[in-house]
């Protein structure tokens, strides 16, 4: 007897399952991971990605190399997933990551075709995570004392430095980027620290400032007969507008008399000078608003020897106020010398093609600005790019006062000590185990491949090293050859490895605990309208 | 080919599958293909600029699709005008227009340093050594280089007027004004030091206007001490000289003042009209007495006022000019130390200007007039005044200018300076190709690959000199190593002599320093490119 077919699902809905989706969605992982594993460490080389409006990016930086591939595999994108979460809550790390979980799914992977339960796996990669970082929390060395602490944040800079375009002038960079966090308070806020790029120039003329800087806002006629320098200024933050204006659009009025005429005209400009008058009074000598400021308002402040900039935006009024002291009005019937924001310096310079206001020598001290220089617009937004991941690694290791050395000598010591452990234990999860243990293998092994180096021998001789208990050896990519990486200052915050194993282990177990996909078809956009029969 | 890899992707059980949108649609090259197709695209446009080098540079023609002709050897504008396509090309643009942005001359020696870096690294990448292997060695290189030009640099008396001028000849050297080089090195000279803040090295190139106009020759280019604005008096009748002006500068129209808020007049008798009509003329009266009462003789007025208030003017003997821009007005105030006045009700003696002369200047038979702005007691604002015979001379006339004035304005903020000719670059190179002797490791091929380079700015000046390239090049090199002497260079204009100093031929040694760092840092970025993923054209349907 016939049985009707049972439709379940739409037709055209995509239905794998499966030990082959298993297998197909890591494979699909791999592919991601190698269109970025070729960036991973100091001869990582870069990417460079046009996208469809024909807008360039040229980066090194994994994270943002995968947000520009657009992946659209659903498994696979996970890797992208965990790469953005290391950026987020690290900075920097984001290639590692995903070249970790790749691999340690494809070290699981003679697993899933042997017919092994994804659960078993999950649970024994699961521990065998947990193992190494109580592993990694043995081995970090907690950095005590100011002057070694700074010591080890510009080391900690320069190691993350190290693989990107500005890898020549990384001192210089590094020790920048420490400078402007510990400007900072105590909650390191990363939006304090300003970032300004000007195209032109070289890369060492790139300079932090202790305080604010920002471009020169559109300006009215009028504002070049104002002063352009001053000091002990004295500065009034606003978000108010400094225009002759209309009041609300549906405001109408009606005049009877043509003497009433000149009476609200009058009325209307005595508004503005009021405000402009009052502000005056304050004793401020540099307006800046969020709102514009007119031309007439421009002029008045001319004739009176201020300063004034409007169009400010709302980060760089924060920076400011965070920088001097003052609060944001947003009315000036009560302004006062109290709530004027106060720095001993100011002027405007020309930098590159543009005018720059610099705000110095601040009351309070606790923001900064970091003005980049580089020839090519990419080059300086790779620069930006390079110095967040460096801003971040010094913000974590601040609070996080524990490193690791790099340049694959960590993953080769918890690869050892996971594999001396595994040794101990009984039944199949021993296999796992090892497997996971081998994955680490990973790091030193690409950072050999991209500097051309023959990663069978150094691996090899990394082992080695390593079973003679000199755990911090590691690939010293300039010499091509092993050494103690410790003593040649490549460190990293213990805090990115801890963070690179917990997301790639616990990215490798959604993979595999995945063993169907339902992917429903797309809705034909533009074509023949769905519920219009007899199209 | 590579490119193969991104395409389509089989899994295990043959099921074709998608890992990145479009992925079809996306040209991909990775490795060596790539760095190589990108020294092919560099160079490619380092090609064009090539002959443009030197004094003997040859100029380009460019058509835009609009059909506008510009004609041009200043490198920025011309790759700026090019339109290129290629991702790669577009950072050799930018170079340029970072070096034009930052120092303003030597954008075409930029590209064409870069190109060739480029060129020879290809040779190093043939031989199997790592870009980035290549890219730092250029980097120490280059740092190399640099310390060179330091030590043999000069220092320049900025305050000899006379070298000055020598120095903005030699970038105008090149340019289509080299017909009377002395007289527009002088204007830019004069130029620059009226606005130059010498205290704080600053020179603010908006205080220098550029104005031209069609018609008469480049030898009547002059350089005003004041303002010359395409503005003419509002009223025919109004006089067309005036001496020892006052000026009123306004940025309120003649007219009687509206409200910004909506508004309606309600209008509802014969004399309510009658009482507006009075009203309008009282208040063009005031202002005109206001105007006239503070004491000025000449108005000079942001926005128009219309037929009546020109009329009123005229009938008041009060000269006026209307409809002049905010940057002009600017200038204006600035040179003749007034304040802009909002309103009429604040005018007054203390906020007017002071001109010695302010006439109208006709040109030729064409009704063509002027208004110039002379001897203004603050020669902080100046205007140079370019004429030419058709609208491309002129422009390049100012490109060229511009050149000259950013030249000095590097010499009045650092001034230090090396001889040009190719000679700072020729003895860079000697002491690049003598370091690397000493240099162990890969490094060392780099390194000779970039004093190679090096040399390549000279010999393309000798190329377009029409000399032999390689035996005027050896020639020099050998003479310079003999004796020593950095300033020997090429002799492009066949003056005689090699020595650069004798033949007065100045470069900024702040422009060279740039030149040479920029372009090894974007080598550094192309190099460093392993993996290309591009919108492929074909596919997507274009072309």
């Amino acid at each position: 007897m016939m049985r009707p077919p049972i439709i379940l699902l739409k037709d055209g809905t995509e239905n794998k399952q499966g030990k082959g989706q298993i297998i197909s969605n890591i494979n699909a992982c791999q592919i991601v991971a190698d269109s970025i594993r070729t960036t991973l460490g100091p001869r990582g080389l870069d990417k460079l990605i046009v996208d469809s409006k024909g807008a360039t990016t040229i980066s090194n930086d994994g994270a943002t190399i995968l947000k520009l591939l657009d992946i659209v595999f659903p498994a696979a994108s996970t890797m992208v997933d965990i790469a953005r979460s290391q950026d987020a809550e690290v900075g920097d790390g984001t290639t590692s990551v995903v070249v970790l979980a790749a691999e340690i799914l494809k070290q699981m992977k003679p697993f899933v075709e042997d017919g092994v339960h994804p659960q078993l796996l999950i649970r024994a990669i699961g521990k065998a995570c947990e193992k190494a970082l109580k592993y990694l929390a043995d081995l970090e060395i907690k950095i005590s004392g100011a002057g070694e602490l700074r010591e080890m944040l510009v080391k900690c800079a320069a190691t993350t430095l190290s693989s990107k375009l500005v890898s020549q002038e990384r001192q210089f960079f590094a020790n920048m980027v420490v400078d402007a966090v510990n400007t900072l308070d105590v909650n390191l806020p990363l939006d304090m620290i300003g970032i300004k790029k000007v195209n032109g120039g070289n890369l060492n003329e790139s300079r932090l400032i202790k305080g604010v800087a920002f471009q020169k806002a559109f300006s009215y006629a009028g504002f070049e007969m104002q002063p352009k320098k001053y000091s002990n200024v004295k500065i009034a933050l606003l978000n108010v507008e400094l225009e002759l204006k209309a009041e609300k659009d549906n405001a109408e009025m009606r005049l009877t008399n043509v003497t009433d005429f000149q009476a609200v005209v009058d009325a209307e400009w005595n508004i503005l000078y009021d405000k402009l008058q009052k502000i005056h009074d304050s004793g401020a000598n540099v307006v800046l608003s969020k709102l514009p400021i007119g031309d007439v308002a421009t002029q008045w402040f001319a004739d009176r020897d201020m300063f004034c900039a409007g169009r400010i935006p709302q980060d760089d009024l924060d920076r400011l106020m965070a920088a001097c002291g003052g609060s944001v009005l947003t009315t000036v019937s009560q302004i006062d010398d109290s709530v004027l924001g106060k720095c001993g310096k100011f002027y405007e310079q020309q930098v590159g093609s543009e005018r720059y206001n610099f705000f110095e020598d601040c009351s309070k001290a606790q923001a900064c600005t970091l003005l980049l220089r580089g020839g090519a617009e990419q080059f300086i937004e790779e620069t930006e790019r390079s110095l967040h991941d460096a801003i971040m690694i010094v913000r974590r290791a601040k609070k996080n006062d524990s490193i690791v050395a790099g340049g694959g000598a960590i993953e080769m010591e918890l690869s050892r000590l996971v594999r001396e452990f595994a040794r101990e234990i009984e039944g199949k999860d021993q296999a796992f185990w090892m497997a996971y243990a081998q994955a680490f293998e990973v790091i030193p092994r690409q950072l050999c491949q991209n500097a051309g180096l023959d990663a069978l021998d150094i691996l090899n001789k990394l082992r080695h090293r390593h079973a003679q208990n000199e755990k911090w050896a590691g690939i010293d990519i300039h010499r091509e050859a092993v050494g103690d990486n410790l003593a040649a200052c490549v460190w990293e915050p213990s805090i990115v490895k801890r963070n690179a194993i917990t997301a790639a282990t616990e990215a490798a177990c959604l993979v595999l605990s995945i063993d169907q996909t339902v992917k429903n078809v797309r809705t034909p956009s533009g074509g023949a309208m769905p519920g219009l029969p007899g199209q | 080919m590579a490119q193969a890899s991104a395409q389509l992707l089989f899994d295990e059980s043959g099921q074709p599958f998608i890992v990145m949108r479009e992925q079809e649609n996306q040209k991909r090259i990775t490795g060596v293909e790539a760095v190589k197709s990108h020294i092919l695209a560099a160079r490619a446009v380092a090609n064009t600029l090539r002959t443009s080098l030197g004094p003997r540079g040859l100029d380009k023609m460019l058509v835009s699709p609009d059909g506008d002709v510009t004609i041009t050897n200043d490198g920025a504008t011309i790759m700026e005008k090019m339109d290129v396509q290629h991702h790669v090309a577009k950072l050799m643009v930018e170079l340029s227009k970072s070096q034009d942005h930052e120092i303003g001359d030597g954008t075409t020696g930029v590209v064409v340093l870069a190109g060739a870096l480029l060129e020879e690294s290809e040779k190093l990448i043939d031989r199997g050594i790592h870009p980035i292997k290549i890219a730092d060695g250029f980097d120490l290189a280059c740092k190399k280089a640099l310390e060179t030009l330091d030590s043999i640099s000069d220092r320049f008396p900025v305050e000899n007027r006379e070298r000055l001028v020598e120095t903005a000849q030699t970038s105008l050297g090149s340019k289509i004004v080299n017909r009377s080089i002395r007289q527009f090195a002088e204007i830019a000279v004069d130029a620059v030091l009226s606005v130059a803040d010498i205290e704080s090295k600053d020179v603010n190139f908006e205080m220098i206007k550029m104005e031209g106009k069609v018609g008469g020759r480049l030898e009547d280019t002059i350089l005003v001490k004041g303002i010359v604005i395409d503005k003419t008096m509002s009223h025919p009748q109004m006089p067309k000289e005036i001496k020892n002006a006052k000026v009123a500068i306004l940025t309120c129209p003649f007219e009687p003042p509206k409200p910004k808020t909506k508004h309606k007049l309600d209008i509802t008798s014969t004399e309510d009209f009658q009482a507006l009509r009075d009203y309008e003329r009282q208040t063009f009266e005031t202002m005109i007495k206001q105007v006239k009462d503070s004491g000025a003789t000449l108005a000079i007025c942001q926005w128009g006022f219309d037929d009546e208030a020109n009329h009123l003017l005229q009938a008041n003997d009060l000269p006026a000019v209307r409809w002049v821009g905010g940057p002009e007005i600017e200038l204006l105030a600035i040179a003749t130390n007034a304040r802009i006045v909002p309103r009429f009700a604040e005018l007054s003696e203390a906020k007017l200007g002071t001109a010695g002369l302010v006439r109208e200047i006709t040109f030729g038979a064409a009704k063509d007039r002027m208004l110039s702005i002379e001897e203004c007691p603050n020669n902080k604002a100046v205007t140079v005044f370019v004429r030419g015979g058709n609208k491309m001379i002129i422009d390049e006339a100012k490109r060229a200018l511009h050149d000259a004035l950013c030249v000095i304005r590097n010499l009045v903020r650092d001034n230090r300076i090396v001889y040009g000719g190719g000679s700072a670059e020729l003895a860079a190179a000697i002491q690049v190709a003598k370091e690397a002797d000493r240099i162990d490791g890969i490094e060392q091929y780099a390194f000779r690959a970039f004093a190679d380079a090096l040399e390549s700015i000279p010999m393309a000046l000798a190329e377009n000199s029409g000399l032999a390239p390689i035996e005027a090049l050896s020639d020099l090199k050998a003479k310079q190593i003999e004796t020593g002497n950095s300033f020997l260079g090429i002799d492009a204009v066949f003056a005689g002599t090699n020595d650069m100093k004798e033949q007065k031929v100045i470069e900024t040694l702040l422009s060279k320093r740039e030149q040479i760092s920029l372009a090894t840092q974007v080598v550094r970025m192309i190099l460093k490119i392993d993996d290309v993923r591009v919108p492929d054209d074909e596919k997507m349907g274009g072309y």
